[in-house]
């Protein structure tokens, strides 16, 4: 009995071993690609920039810019300058390449034939897609989110958070239900689920901000019900906007 | 109209001056587009201030032989803006930037939409103080109701003032006389990165300032500026707003330099405590900053909170709690809470669209709180300014301390 039990677990060690022997070098070589990439992003990084920077990418992006708009290529780049931002994302490509080229390794090296392989390095693909629109759907949900909020209050809605929160709802259930399904989780019942909350969340919204503009609405339509358009000659000098007393006396400019 | 199309210019002789080719002109006038009738009266009007001189007229409006005026030398310039704007933009300064150097003018007088309402005497101010008293730059200094102007009341001037140490009151001018070495300098300050070069306003007051250059201002009379045109208030105020922290970014190694003189002798000044009742044209219009405001304070706080610290949170939750009648922004809070919004667009604390757009309501309440301590007395509208200005002086040492050590611990 004893002996039957040692012959089992030494079996059964000798096939642990066997996997981790077949696996180690999979892992050496997943390894080995990602820092010979990232060693390769960071040396093609650093001439790009460089080389950007001879050039003065970032002075002549800036004069073809030429607009007074707030929001261009530079607001997006770290310390604004678009040859960083570039360089960094040559950096960043490179070690996603790395990546796949390691992953690639890691399933040539591993057992061939080996279902573990076949069913998990599809999925790290699709792991890594999905991590990936998590992260824009989550940062854009915040863009939308306080962009909304901002523009809201400025524009003195009452409901401006509700409607901030709604918004980042909506773009955060979408995000959702899109990693759901590119990770074949939940199949149908995601895509129903889905449905039945976003149209939820956009009737909430409708609903809110169709009572709460009701008061505006109505007073818009008793407006345009008393002043009717009348159609005056060209020779009549309308009233200057400053004798106007419906309009604004604050000069802000 | 850009420096390039100086190149095209032609000068049109008038009957008078039989001077032809690029002879040397000492006053350079640049005129905005206008309407043919408000452009013979305008030529009048220089003609009357300049009378017995030599001038060269730019525009790119066609001008009829009956209209041209004694000593008067036209230059056609191509322009591709339809109207003169409310202010001098780049490609004014870089238009006559070009003409100046070609034409060999000492002294440019830049023209935009208040030109119209400027007298012959205002005029010849601006020109003489260039030509004179060797000053570089000279802009007109308007008389403004309390409800006008408030932009510049509120951020414009005070963070001139306190930053280049130059008492202008209005620091981005619709209209501004230049000598030859300035009107270079503005031309040549977007391309060397000293000013921002992707906004089309130039601030002529702050770099005149940071390369030394002499400053002064001119009465203007009963002229009002000009008016923006017809346009949403809000991409305006960011526009602006975004320009001049630009610029004081651009600028930051020159007014870290040095203190203000007058900032030592500014004490913090008691406004009315006696609050008459509210204007009745203005008063509905303070309801709704108010309002705005405490909008904003019920909404933003965590956007404020990314910018501004507790202490100017605590001070403005205070003050959202008072009485709408005794609604008084503090002007020390006001400056500080502009110099962390100066400080947050230079560290893209978070975008910069976000940014302004949650700096607005702040600045309504602030003008708001001006439009009530004002209580429609010129005097006190002035006094308040004044007192704001000089609060923006003191606090500079917050807003120099805070650029350098922004990791620094500020409760």
């Amino acid at each position: 009995m004893g002996q039957q039990i040692e012959s089992a677990l030494r079996q059964s060690t000798h096939r642990v071993l066997e996997v981790l022997v077949s696996f180690l070098p999979g892992v050496l070589a997943f390894l080995l690609a990602l820092v010979v990439f990232a060693l390769i992003g960071w040396a093609v990084s650093a001439l790009l920039y460089r080389i950007l920077v001879a050039f003065k990418f970032d002075d002549r992006l800036a004069e073809r810019a030429g607009s007074g708009s707030p929001a261009g290529v530079a607001d997006w780049s770290p310390s604004r300058s678009p040859a960083l931002l570039l360089s960094r994302t040559a950096l960043w490509l490179s070690i996603l390449i790395g990546l796949a080229v390691g992953v690639s390794a890691f399933d040539a090296s591993y057992a061939a034939n080996s279902q573990f392989s076949s069913f998990l390095l599809p999925y790290l693909t699709h792991i890594t897609g999905a991590i990936l629109l998590l992260i824009v759907g989550t940062l854009l949900a915040r863009f939308l989110a306080r962009s909304v909020l901002i523009g809201a209050v400025n524009a003195q809605l009452h409901y401006a958070r509700f409607l901030s929160l709604g918004v980042k709802w909506l773009v955060l259930v979408l995000t959702a239900a899109m990693v759901l399904d590119h990770l074949h989780v939940g199949g149908a019942i995601v895509g129903l689920a889905f449905g039945i909350l976003f149209g939820g969340i956009v009737l909430t919204l409708s609903l809110a901000i169709g009572l709460g503009s009701r008061d505006l609405v109505s007073r818009s339509i008793e407006k345009t019900l008393e002043k009717p358009p009348v159609s005056q000659p060209p020779e009549v000098v309308s009233p200057s906007a400053a004798d106007d007393p419906s309009r604004s006396r604050l000069r802000h400019f | 109209m850009t420096s390039a199309s100086s190149a095209d210019a032609t000068i049109t002789d008038t009957a008078a001056t039989a001077v032809s080719g690029h002879a040397a002109s000492s006053l350079l006038v640049c005129l905005p587009p206008l309407p043919p009738e408000v452009l013979d009266s305008m030529l009048a009007n220089l003609s009357q201030a300049f009378a017995g001189e030599e001038l060269l007229v730019a525009t790119s409006d066609p001008v009829p032989k009956q209209q041209q005026r004694l000593g008067m030398k036209i230059v056609a310039t191509s322009s591709k803006r339809m109207n003169a704007g409310w202010v001098l933009e780049a490609e004014d300064y870089d238009l006559a930037a070009g003409l100046s150097s070609e034409y060999e003018a000492q002294t440019v007088l830049l023209l935009g939409g208040s030109s119209t309402a400027l007298s012959a005497e205002a005029l010849y101010s601006l020109v003489d103080c260039i030509r004179s008293r060797q000053i570089d730059l000279a802009v007109p200094r308007f008389s403004l109701d309390v409800s006008n102007g408030l932009v510049n009341a509120a951020l414009l001037y005070p963070l001139t003032r306190a930053l280049f140490a130059t008492n202008i009151r209005f620091p981005l001018p619709a209209d501004a006389a230049c000598s030859a070495r300035m009107i270079q300098r503005l031309s040549a300050s977007r391309q060397s990165g000293r000013a921002a070069s992707s906004s089309p306003l130039l601030w002529p007051v702050a770099e005149a300032s940071s390369a030394g250059y002499s400053v002064r201002e001119v009465e203007a009379g009963d002229a009002s500026p000009p008016r923006p045109q017809e346009g949403e208030f809000n991409a305006l105020f960011q526009s602006v707003a975004a320009s001049l922290f630009t610029d004081i970014e651009a600028k930051a190694s020159y007014w870290q330099r040095f203190r203000n003189r007058s900032a030592l002798t500014a004490d913090k000044i008691p406004l009315s405590a006696d609050h008459a009742p509210i204007p009745a044209e203005t008063g509905s219009e303070i309801g709704d900053m108010i309002d705005a405001f405490l909008l904003a304070q019920a909404n933003l706080q965590e956007i404020w909170s990314l910018v501004l610290p507790p202490q100017s949170r605590l001070a403005l939750k205070k003050l959202s709690l008072g009485p709408a009648e005794s609604f008084a922004f503090d002007p020390h809070l006001w400056a500080r809470v502009v110099y962390d919004f100066t400080l947050a667009f230079h560290l893209r604390t978070l975008n910069r669209g976000h940014l302004l757009g949650a700096m607005m309501p702040l600045y309504l309440a602030w003008a708001a709180s001006h439009l009530l301590a004002a209580n429609n007395d010129p005097a006190r509208a002035e006094r308040h300014i004044e007192t704001t200005a000089a609060c923006f002086e003191l606090e500079k040492s917050y807003l120099v301390s805070r650029w350098r050590w922004p990791d620094r611990f500020n409760p």
